[in-house]
């Protein structure tokens, strides 16, 4: 029987020793990989020279990938196109889901069926959607068939295998995946704002942009910053849809951070290097996130 | 609010576009998968919308059945691929749920491991792909290379965040008297967490356990680095089904996306009032 005096003591060890699996996770996964890619970002070393990494010392170069990571052209090039394509695609996904989502605050006979069939890209695998957009984006797949609708001739445009429209049928497809979430999050958001001031402002005779301008936008601001924080977060990471669909090619023509990596870690096998520019993206996202809670927090 | 027919006019048809867009894909899909070889082996010419023939060849011939018109045969089926998914994509689930649940009841009730929310934010922050080497190296060291328990143990720490902030939220908004009745009785704090609270919250508890098997499920870049042969998953499998020898087998794969998507689909069909939340960090409810 525990004694009511000791209740709270009790507590705060049992709360000590339920989140001890929580903190030793999360200890195993940051501290030690950060410590051993600090290290080998440090040498020269990579598997193919035969020392296992902790001998890794023994190619020590003090800085000097973090000297080549500077004049690196195709880390650049690969930086640049993964910010276009979160550019890109965030603002439109944004745009469409919110259209989407001021359509569905009202009731309208079939609205259930019509929700859960839009909101199912998100819930496809990002591979199996990219796989899907590599069938479609075939020379004789439908998006050619659907366009030669229009011009009445045989459409035979090879998307995948020409730079820039790789690029598009990459953002075509995370727009087609991710749209889903934006409308979600903003129709949760929507339905959020109170019906009887849009009716009193409407009775007073703002119009529709005003009333969404004035009365929805300011209710909905903090929803609209996590929806633009966490889809602009998922899509610096992208890689499965896009890899799946493209590899990075042609060429490196929809080659992103993240493929590159997994390029020079499988290809390449420079490690030291690889760990060098890691870590370096992984500062740079930390001071930016640091910056940003500040931010939200004033 | 009353509106004007014009406007209900111009909703259903841009409902109707946005869901023909959403539809295409998936159907395209699935028009693939029951294609008989002839109809999709062309080099992507002649393809039809639907199949002419529909057939279920290309899910035989993933299970070993080479008695299509095939000429090639696969080397190994989808079985072990779809049993890999599932068992670390399940074990997975279960060490992030758990570790999870206990965190956010010990923060939640006890103001324990107050560094957690913050900590795991980041590590959701992060591309996988940054720490991916050294990943790689410790799984190496511990012999945790192409097996389903390496793979289990990096899922379940990857959506540890998502386990923990969900239950955190649905701990955070119930209501505290039935625990505290429950104290008064004479129950210790762990029995009251055990008998009481864990019991209330078993809805939340699915909801939240389906949506991370959802996140683990729909994993590709781990399983490409952490599995070579043994052990690939769905998506690794499927991406390899094309060589120079057999061209991209377009049906096989369609048929193999298809038994990968359907799981998830109908997952967050039946937890769709708790995406919002889940998608969140549970910042927002629905």
């Amino acid at each position: 029987m525990t004694h009511p005096v000791n209740s709270q003591k009790d507590g705060a060890g049992l709360g000590f020793r339920l989140t001890l699996p929580a903190q030793i996770l999360v200890l195993f996964i940051a501290v030690f990989p950060l410590l051993m890619q600090l290290y080998i970002s440090l040498t020269d070393w990579s598997p193919l020279t035969g020392a296992t990494w902790p001998q890794a010392w023994q190619f020590w170069n003090s800085f000097a990938n973090y000297a080549d990571l500077l004049t690196d052209d195709r880390l650049w090039a690969a930086l640049g196109r993964t910010l276009f394509i979160m550019a890109v695609c965030v603002p439109v996904e944004f745009a469409l889901g919110l259209a989407l989502a001021t359509l569905f605050v009202d009731d309208f006979p079939g609205k259930r069926i019509a929700y859960s069939i839009l909101i199912m890209p998100m819930m496809v695998v990002p591979a199996v959607a990219g796989y899907m957009f590599f069938m479609l984006f075939q020379s004789g797949g439908p998006v050619n068939d659907i366009l030669s609708w229009f011009t009445a001739e045989p459409v035979a445009i090879a998307w995948l295998s020409a730079p820039n429209l790789a690029l598009v049928a990459v953002i075509a497809a995370d727009i087609w995946q991710w749209t889903p979430l934006m409308f979600l999050i903003l129709l949760a958001g929507l339905v959020g704002v109170p019906d009887d001031q849009l009716k009193a402002a409407a009775l007073l005779g703002a119009s529709p942009l005003q009333r969404f301008i004035t009365i929805v936008l300011p209710r909905m601001k903090v929803i609209i910053i996590i929806a633009l924080a966490i889809r602009s977060i998922e899509a610096f990471k992208i890689f499965d849809t896009l890899f799946i669909m493209t590899g990075g090619g042609p060429g490196v023509a929809t080659e992103t951070i993240s493929i590159y990596i997994y390029k020079i870690t499988t290809q390449d096998l420079i490690w030291g290097y690889v760990a060098a520019v890691a870590l370096a993206i992984l500062i740079v996202l930390s001071v930016a996130a640091i910056w940003a809670m500040k931010r939200m927090a004033r | 609010m009353q509106r004007p027919l014009s406007f209900v006019i111009f909703r259903a048809l841009a409902i109707l576009l946005a869901l023909a867009i959403t539809l295409v894909p998936i159907l395209w899909m699935v028009s693939m998968a029951f294609k008989p070889f002839s109809e999709w082996q062309a080099t992507g010419a002649n393809l039809t919308w639907f199949p002419k023939k529909p057939t279920l060849d290309n899910f035989r011939f993933l299970f070993g059945n080479s008695g299509s018109d095939l000429i090639v045969a696969l080397d190994r089926t989808a079985a072990k691929p779809i049993l890999s998914s599932l068992l670390s994509a399940t074990i997975g689930t279960l060490i992030a749920m758990t570790c999870g649940t206990a965190s956010a009841y010990g923060l939640s009730r006890f103001g324990s491991g107050k560094n957690l929310p913050l900590a795991l934010i980041q590590l959701r922050l992060f591309p996988p792909m940054a720490v991916m080497i050294p990943v790689m190296m410790m799984w190496a060291f511990l012999n945790l290379m192409d097996t389903w328990w390496g793979l289990s143990l990096i899922y379940g720490i990857v959506t540890l965040p998502f386990a923990f902030w969900l239950m955190k939220t649905f701990f955070d908004e119930m209501p505290k008297e039935i625990e505290e009745a429950a104290l008064v009785e004479g129950c210790s704090r762990w029995r009251v967490f055990t008998r009481v609270t864990l019991p209330m919250m078993a809805a939340p508890l699915a909801a939240a356990s389906l949506f991370v098997f959802i996140l683990n499920w729909s994993d590709y870049l781990i399983a490409l680095l952490l599995t070579t042969r043994d052990w690939v998953t769905i998506p690794v499998y499927m991406a390899s089904l094309s060589s120079s020898m057999t061209g991209q087998l377009y049906g096989t794969k369609a048929a193999l996306g298809l038994i990968a998507a359907v799981p998830p689909v109908i997952l967050g069909i039946v937890i769709q009032k708790h995406l919002v939340r889940g998608l969140t960090f549970g910042a927002l409810k629905q």
